[in-house]
């Protein structure tokens, strides 16, 4: 362990941030929390994105202009995953839908979900 | 032909009542293409819920829809009448839309939705009827009397009507035990879920029911494979509830949960997509149950589909 190696204080540091770096470009999760812990905003490559994103988050969070910019760049297959695995859509509902029709989709039922999720019963 | 009135209750809460009443729901109308009729007595309106959305529950409601508006007409001392308060379509499975579709009808489910506004209703009802020298009994009596009036019209329309009570014994939920021909009981494999079984056959036996016995079919829910829950499980087929029919185990599984959360109002999925790996805990139900059912009262239920 360092406790033993002489290292200057800024060596310590760079150790430290190397391993985080690292760390951050293998996982997309991890730096989606710290960026966000941080108050930043993430873009990911298309490929991340999906892995990653909560919808009912994004929706909530952000406005619609940055909820299609970010699932814009994704695949159509990725789209209907987000879909089916936040459980916004079944594969009935996606079937023979384009990009921009699951993305309509994808926004529409995450804000109904978040906003439904915070309604009050009158 | 009227339909069979099937209660799910339990006094535990948190036992799968709502869950395997949509289940059931679902399972008759596909395999038997039975017409199915869910009324949600429960004001946490989780089966309203998982048929309807959220959404869909508060714009039932907004139409005048539910069991919160069922009870104002009795408070309000108007003809009994259940049918402007049922959402004629609450049907999930893409098979059965499609089927209808094609005015090829193959089983259906209508939703008479609850709200959470049913309890304050309820409450407000239960502090005047009680004010007025009246007692718990007197009130499930006169409900029990008015829901029946206003069922009877519409009975006819439905294969099965399935009540899905609250884990309390509310005057609703005492009226609708009394109107029922048999009582499906969920429970877990553990000791307090045990105990609250006990009570509720206990008490139904003593007010309800003095048949329970041979009207009963427990449905042990939410079953983690673990020796603690075989042996309760165990206990509760050879001892406690020995002379009571039991329905299939139906396991603890995220399928469930992602079976009974409906993305849209507008969304649909076929059986196997919303059940996935409990369509066979699903179909077992339903069979078993179809059996019980014919047994007990003599209903045939041909199956429509394998």
């Amino acid at each position: 362990m360092a406790k033993n190696e002489k290292l200057d204080p800024v060596e310590y540091l760079d150790r430290f941030f190397d391993e985080l770096r690292n760390e951050v470009r293998a996982n997309p999760e991890l730096a989606s929390r710290l960026v966000k812990a941080l108050g930043g905003s993430v873009v990911f490559d298309s490929g991340d994105a999906d892995a990653v994103t909560n919808p009912f988050i994004v929706a909530a969070e952000q406005d619609k202009a940055h909820f299609y910019a970010l699932y814009a760049p994704m695949k159509v297959s990725q789209i209907k995953r987000v879909l089916k695995e936040n459980n916004l859509a079944t594969a009935v509902d996606v079937r023979g839908k384009t990009a921009n029709q699951l993305i309509d989709m994808l926004y529409d039922r995450a804000s109904y979900k978040v906003s439904e999720r915070r309604m009050k019963y009158s | 032909m009227t339909a069979l009135i099937t209660a799910i209750a339990n006094l535990k809460g948190g036992v799968g009542k709502s869950t395997t009443t949509v289940m059931l729901a679902d399972g008759l109308a596909y395999y038997f293409g039975l017409t199915v009729l869910v009324i949600d007595l429960d004001a946490q309106a989780n089966s309203s819920q998982m048929l309807l959305t959220e959404r869909g529950v508060q714009m039932a409601s907004d139409q005048g829809k539910g069991a919160h508006h069922f009870l104002k007409q009795f408070v309000d001392r108007e003809p009994p009448a259940a049918g402007p308060f049922i959402m004629p379509n609450a049907v999930t499975l893409e098979e059965l839309r499609v089927a209808e579709e094609k005015d090829e009808r193959l089983g259906w489910v209508a939703a008479l939705p609850a709200h959470p506004q049913l309890r304050l209703n309820e409450l407000s009802l239960e502090e005047d009827w009680y004010s007025n020298n009246g007692t718990p009994s007197t009130l499930a009596k006169a409900l029990g009397d008015h829901m029946r009036e206003a069922l009877d019209p519409v009975l006819p329309l439905y294969d099965v009507v399935l009540l899905d009570c609250p884990p309390h014994l509310s005057p609703l939920a005492r009226a609708g035990l009394s109107l029922a021909n048999l009582f499906i009981t969920p429970t877990i494999a553990d000791a307090v879920s045990t105990w609250g079984t006990k009570q509720f056959s206990q008490w139904t036996v003593d007010n309800v029911s003095k048949d329970l016995a041979e009207r009963n079919f427990v449905v042990v829910t939410r079953f983690r494979n673990s020796s603690y829950a075989r042996q309760v499980q165990a206990e509760l087929r050879e001892i406690y509830l020995k002379d009571r029919a039991f329905g299939p185990t139906i396991p603890e599984s995220i399928h469930v949960l992602k079976a009974m959360d409906r993305a849209a109002p507008d969304s649909y999925n076929t059986f196997k997509g919303k059940y996935g790996g409990v369509s066979g805990d699903v179909h077992r139900l339903a069979e078993r149950f179809a059996e019980f059912a014919g047994a007990r009262t003599g209903v045939s239920w041909p199956r429509m589909r394998s």
